[in-house]
């Protein structure tokens, strides 16, 4: 499986972490998006006519849409990622993956807006990227009243790694992420997996490694 | 005289919302702050800025009983006094480094702040607990008017569908207040969850009377 | 108004290869510039009417608002014929220009924000190193800087010790020259040029020069743009946002020589865009 891969793009990342939490491998291909704009060039194109990225090639399938490429590894690796059966979670499942396009949408564009010099209407992509957190803040807490902590069937799916990097980086566009406690211990849940890999602006959880100061303690 | 205004309670988070051995931003009206709860569950509030270079500690994280800046490692104790700088392991960091704990008193399920110490506990809102928090972009007039709340000392009595509550109100900016909702502790997850509901409901309305003020 | 002097300084404002003839808007301290492509002449920049001074050099565009009184410096390093010469590209960062370059020179962060790559928690040790003003070129300089390194380079193999030297030969430019692992020796040179649109928000271009056969571009231009773009979150996150002068505001250690001799230069010049003088 080929990866075709940019390093500040969160839709690629959201293929790498769920690889990394699958403890699956994959080739990455870097593109150039930024500052070459490789992925508008003529090779990629032929690729992927939508000139965009992330691009995962498996033998003669070409996914370009990143809740596919996560759909994909589940239904391969781990389908404990994906919906249980039934009318009820499926759906679950669906309305997230595609709320987690409005993520991109709105909290991405104005981060490529405020940090990528791209143009846009930034006031209406951090407004539309507010209304989005503000949803996703209230199901999120309904979550909790039940004593649950990610979106479907009460564990971690591919519908939490669809919405994390959107979310994560909205600082990055000028959205605060201070008025959504629900979304902060969701976040803090997803990057506490074994696995979990960093993109720039996603740090790890440094008090998940071992204190240094504990290990130079001495023993009486 | 004038009284000392930061002397007073601010509702800066709910208790739930802080997990232990994390840290979170919250704000009183002279600035912002972190909050943050030990390994062992205590909780502390500190300015929200590393005296070293700026960074917000808000962005740290907690191990132990401390609080540790994601710059360059700088780890507080429930004191604010620096314990460890890992750039210098051997030094023992002089004591003129703090961070400025701040007093903290945990009450109804909310996290009260204040950046001196007051003279006397927050006010105890008996039989409440802390719902959710919720920032509105309204001011607290607008609230009340949309409400039709009745102004209690501290808060807001308003009914969030069914049930009594109480709201309260702390003005962030010109436009926005961060509001906390209180209602009856014993109250179970189906009634909370429509408590929620109401509450974001009443946030629609005051936010739709805020934008007609502004527009008139 | 504030920082006069950094009026005079040269500024870079965009990347040679990618500057659109018909023309782009940017901000350069404040004011409105239009960045213009050759078209069959020179690359140009003009502002409320006139046109500025500017030069091509390291990749970039450069100008200024003033009149500068000296060249732009030069990188001899970065002339040797071997070397991949880097445009990584530009980022734009809600910070002040200043606060921008001090992150650069500092390296007590590396284990915590650069983790497994610049830095580790079980090396975060920073030993005392050299720093000056020298005289003659009017440059902060940090020699003689080392630090472990769990991945110092696309090029390294594995963990090493890194020896660094820190140079900032503009206000808003910092010069890094960083052991090079293909030839032992030899320095890389990295280099931050940061464009100051406003006092908090400015347009950083990284550039490198480097010895490196074995890595593809993209990747090169991906493992820098990764290392600033973890700093980008600190730089954010700064409080309060302009680069505080009044030694009272922050408390520098001994692993901070280079910022702290950064700041002296900036007062002593009067560099203070992008700067608070006294604790508000």
């Amino acid at each position: 499986m080929i990866l075709y891969d940019y390093i500040l793009s969160p839709s690629c990342y959201k293929v790498r972490l769920l690889a990394s939490l699958l403890d699956v491998s994959l080739e990455i291909r870097p593109v150039d998006f930024h500052p070459g704009q490789e992925h508008k060039g003529k090779e990629l194109l032929a690729l992927n006519p939508a000139g965009s990225i992330p691009i995962l090639v498996d033998g003669d399938m070409v996914l370009t849409e990143s809740a596919a490429m996560l759909a994909y590894l589940a239904a391969r690796h781990d389908t404990g990622w994906l919906a249980e059966p039934g009318a009820h979670a499926t759906a679950q499942m669906q309305q997230w993956l595609a709320f987690s396009h409005r993520l991109t949408a709105t909290l991405g564009g104005a981060r490529l807006v405020e940090m990528l010099h791209a143009k846009g209407d930034l006031e209406a992509l951090q407004a539309g990227g507010e209304a989005a957190l503000r949803e996703l803040e209230s199901a999120l807490f309904a979550r909790r009243l039940l004593g649950q902590i990610f979106l479907v069937d009460d564990k971690i799916t591919i519908a939490d790694i669809a919405c994390f990097p959107y979310v994560a980086l909205a600082p990055d566009g000028s959205v605060s992420l201070d008025p959504y406690p629900s979304i902060r211990i969701w976040m803090r849940a997803i990057r506490a997996q074994p696995g979990f890999i960093e993109m720039p602006g996603i740090h790890r959880l440094h008090e998940l490694a071992p204190d240094p100061l504990m290990q130079t303690e001495d023993v009486t | 005289m004038q009284a000392d205004a930061s002397a007073h309670w601010v509702p800066a988070a709910v208790s739930k919302d802080i997990l232990d051995g994390t840290v979170i931003p919250a704000a009183l009206p002279s600035g912002p702050i972190a909050v943050w709860r030990t390994a062992t569950g205590k909780i502390h509030a500190n300015g929200d800025r590393c005296p070293h270079r700026g960074m917000r500690l808000s962005h740290g994280f907690v191990r132990g009983e401390s609080l540790s800046c994601i710059y360059h490692g700088w780890r507080f104790g429930k004191d604010g006094f620096c314990e460890h700088i890992p750039a210098h392991p051997n030094l023992v960091p002089p004591k003129s480094i703090n961070c400025g704990p701040l007093p903290v008193s945990e009450q109804n399920g909310v996290v009260w702040v204040a950046s001196v110490e007051p003279a006397s506990a927050p006010k105890d809102f008996s039989g409440y607990d802390a719902l959710r928090s919720l920032v509105f972009r309204a001011t607290p007039e607008a609230i009340a008017a949309s409400t039709q709340g009745l102004e209690i000392d501290g808060g807001l009595e308003v009914t969030l569908g069914d049930f009594p509550a109480v709201l309260l109100l702390t003005e962030r900016t010109s436009h926005e207040t961060f509001v906390i909702a209180l209602i009856s502790a014993g109250t179970n997850p189906p009634d909370r969850l429509e408590a929620a509901a109401a509450l974001e409901a009443l946030r629609r309305g005051a936010e739709a009377t805020g934008l007609v003020e502004a527009q008139a | 108004m504030s920082g006069d002097a950094m009026r005079n300084a040269w500024y870079p404002v965009g990347l040679l290869s990618d500057l659109p003839s018909e023309g782009r808007a940017s901000l350069l301290m404040g004011e409105e510039i239009t960045v213009f492509g050759s078209t069959g002449g020179r690359p140009r920049v003009e502002s409320g009417g006139r046109s500025l001074p500017v030069i091509e050099r390291f990749g970039h565009l450069w100008t200024s608002l003033g009149s500068p009184e000296r060249d732009l410096f030069t990188i001899p390093e970065a002339d040797h014929a071997e070397r991949k010469l880097v445009d990584v590209g530009v980022v734009r960062v809600k910070c002040s220009p200043l606060r921008a370059v001090e992150n650069f020179l500092d390296i007590a962060h590396f284990p915590f924000v650069h983790t497994d790559i610049l830095g580790h928690e079980d090396h975060p040790e920073v030993n005392n190193y050299k720093v000056e003003i020298r005289k003659d070129e009017d440059e902060v300089w940090a020699t003689k800087v080392e630090f472990y390194q769990p991945q110092a380079a696309k090029s390294a193999g594995g963990g090493i010790t890194t020896e660094y030297m820190y140079r900032v030969p503009a206000p808003t430019c910092s010069v890094l020259y960083k052991t090079c692992p293909p030839r032992p020796g030899e320095w890389d040179v990295i280099c931050l040029f940061v464009q100051p649109l406003t006092e908090d928000l400015c347009d950083v271009w990284p550039w490198m020069a480097l010895f490196d056969d074995d890595t593809s571009l993209t990747d090169l231009i991906h493992f820098q743009q990764l290392i600033f773009l973890q700093d980008r979150s600190i730089l954010e996150n700064q409080i309060p946002k302009r680069l505080p002068l009044d030694p009272a505001m922050e408390t520098p250690t001994r692993a901070d020589l280079t910022s702290v001799a950064y700041r002296r230069w900036l007062k002593r010049h009067n560099y203070t865009y992008g700067a608070q003088l006294v604790a508000e």
